[in-house]
């Protein structure tokens, strides 16, 4: 009688706890949105020209990069939020992450995929292959993919290519980003920003660090000296925009 | 009266959970344990360790391997240039036939032990086993198919639904759990019975030639082909020119000048059965290979050290090379109805 009484004790304390666990505090949400501009417009795919520093005409027709790690930097240490998104012009230009309660310093990401996860084998999500991310005769993932048509291409039927790979030694082209944002963005209850909009300047992947000529390199496909001076200007493209 | 009423609910909670149960699928995969043959090294990383290994993905990776359906005409399969008789190389072929009446520009190399490789293919490309086959798979002169018609493909067959279903626990087919099946067939492809293992064992003996061929393996060849896998797969430059392919091997990978025509080192196991060898096959037979070596000029650029001494071998000391190889031959492996479609 007594032993009855303790196990059906221990079946609603189970029981409780589950449900305690299905009702944890609500977390709240912020959405980090990434939008694509050149020449001052906003990107529309397979539709308009837009112009490098250097003068050289283009057209885009797909834009696609992974982000990770995408943290918010608080005074307090947070465990960094280990998610990777694959943000594209066609399709998903938002990741959804927890809002730091604390005043916010910035804003700081990886533009790519880590070693670790290069050499990970088979999977799904945003790192499936199916995403045409992944280079199958010398494994990793493209970080970054601009494709379309330049004038100056003097590749077949003027094809642009940027595929932006490589996550091993000299060659390495996955970058941290890190931007500043308003201490107030978060706590300041008249700004309770429920989204950050993330400039994503392509004017900067040409004229960065590096110059980078589409007459001279309008196809980048595999790792190297190429991919590697076009990933020094990925960091530059980032910014916040300064909304709402 | 209290005692009537707490049995009542005791009973009332075990009925409804055992009701729960049943509406759920029962997933219960029969876990393999990866065995490790006799004096095998521990391989340098464990590719089950992540994708645990089991009855239903190995028959599902199997299922896979021979399933023409991978590629762009439904005609080649893995196994169509990795023919089990052959210990899964090409037989008899330097290279091997895609779709379309293509032709690879690599010979296809043997599947034997790759979990005890670190990286695959012969200039190394490839760092997980579980990614292997998509560059066979949509390489337009292999497979020449695309991954997501592919996908399209194998979840039309009902057959591959209730597979993927008792491998992985429901009925969803990806890519990873494609990948992930293949690897647990690829990867279970073990040779370790040839009569070099059964010497080893104690359960057979060499005769005399094969001894002496042994002798003289253990002398100028065990470097590289290092026993028991008889690969230490590393990547040399062994004296062979650049082909009309232009394939530079190692460096294609790397992009470092000292890895040019570095490729990775064979294993010796069945090589009786991969002919024709080097990465082009460009050698039709196994003495082309001992004379490849013996004729090495052994002062070209980059050669790798280990042949910078000259292998000088009689006639009959390449005889008795040659039948210690033989000795490599495993058919307990090339036909083990276990790794047959």
């Amino acid at each position: 009688m007594n032993k009855f009484i303790l196990f059906l004790f221990c079946i609603i304390s189970a029981a409780s706890s589950f449900g305690q666990k299905a009702i944890a505090k609500k977390k709240s949400f912020i959405s980090v949105q990434f939008d694509h501009t050149a020449n001052g417009k906003s990107i529309v795919l397979n539709d308009s020209t837009y112009t490098t520093a250097f003068g050289e005409k283009y057209k885009l027709s797909k834009l696609k990069y992974y982000i990770s790690n995408l943290t918010f930097i608080t005074g307090k240490k947070v465990k960094p939020n280990k998610n990777v998104s694959l943000i594209n012009a066609a399709g998903d230009q938002t990741i959804k992450v927890e809002k730091p309660l604390l005043p916010t310093t910035g804003i700081e990401f990886w533009v790519g995929v880590d070693s670790i996860l290069n050499c990970s084998g088979a999977q799904s999500g945003a790192l499936d292959p199916l995403n045409d991310m992944f280079w199958t005769w010398n494994t990793g993932y493209v970080m970054f993919k601009l494709e379309g048509t330049a004038d100056s291409s003097n590749a077949d039927l003027q094809r642009l290519e940027q595929h932006i790979g490589g996550y091993k030694g000299e060659f390495k082209t996955m970058r941290k980003v890190f931007i500043p944002i308003d201490k107030k963005y978060f706590t300041d209850k008249k700004r309770g920003a429920d989204k950050i909009v993330i400039n994503v300047n392509l004017d900067n992947y040409w004229n960065g660090k590096n110059k980078i000529r589409i007459s001279e390199q309008p196809m980048i496909t595999t790792i190297g000296n190429a991919a590697k001076d076009a990933a020094e200007n990925l960091e530059g493209m980032f910014s916040v925009k300064n909304t709402d | 009266m209290k005692l009537r009423v707490i049995s009542y609910f005791f009973f009332f909670v075990i009925s409804s959970l055992a009701l729960m149960g049943a509406g759920k699928y029962l997933y219960a995969p029969t876990p393999i344990d990866f065995k490790i043959p006799p004096g095998f090294p521990k391989p340098p990383t464990n590719i089950f360790t992540k994708n645990k290994l089991t009855e239903e993905g190995f028959q599902l990776g199997k299922k896979l391997f021979y399933d023409g359906r991978l590629s762009k005409d439904g005609e080649v399969s893995c196994a169509s240039c990795h023919q089990q008789f052959a210990a899964f190389a090409t037989y008899d072929h330097d290279l091997s036939h895609g779709v379309n009446n293509s032709f690879s520009t690599r010979n296809a190399p043997a599947l034997i032990n790759l979990a005890w490789m670190k990286e695959w293919h012969w200039g190394g490309g490839i760092n997980h086993l579980e990614v292997q086959p998509l560059f066979p798979l949509s390489a337009e002169n292999e497979m020449g198919e695309k991954l997501d018609t592919v996908m399209i493909k194998i979840k039309k067959d009902s057959a591959y639904r209730r597979m993927f279903r008792e491998a992985f626990g429901s009925g969803e087919i990806s890519s990873e759990r494609m990948l992930k099946a293949l690897a647990q067939f690829t990867g279970s492809l073990v040779s370790a019975d040839s009569k070099y293992d059964k010497v080893k064992r104690g359960e057979a003996k060499f005769i005399l030639p094969e001894q002496k061929g042994y002798e003289i393996f253990k002398a100028r060849c065990n470097t590289c082909h290092k026993e028991p896998l008889f690969t230490d797969n590393s990547y040399r430059n062994n004296g062979i020119t650049l082909n009309r392919f232009k394939d530079v091997g190692r460096q294609g990978i790397t992009l470092q000048n000292s890895d040019s025509l570095k490729f990775k080192v064979p294993t010796l196991r069945n090589s009786a059965l991969t002919l024709p060898y080097m990465h082009d096959g460009r050698f039709t037979f196994l003495d082309k290979v001992l004379d490849h070596y013996t004729n090495l000029d052994t002062t070209l650029v980059n050669l790798d050290p280990a042949l910078q001494k000259k292998i000088v071998l009689t006639f009959k000391e390449k005889q008795q090379l040659l039948l210690f190889l033989y000795t490599l031959t495993d058919t307990t492996f090339t036909k083990n109805k276990r790794f047959a479609p």
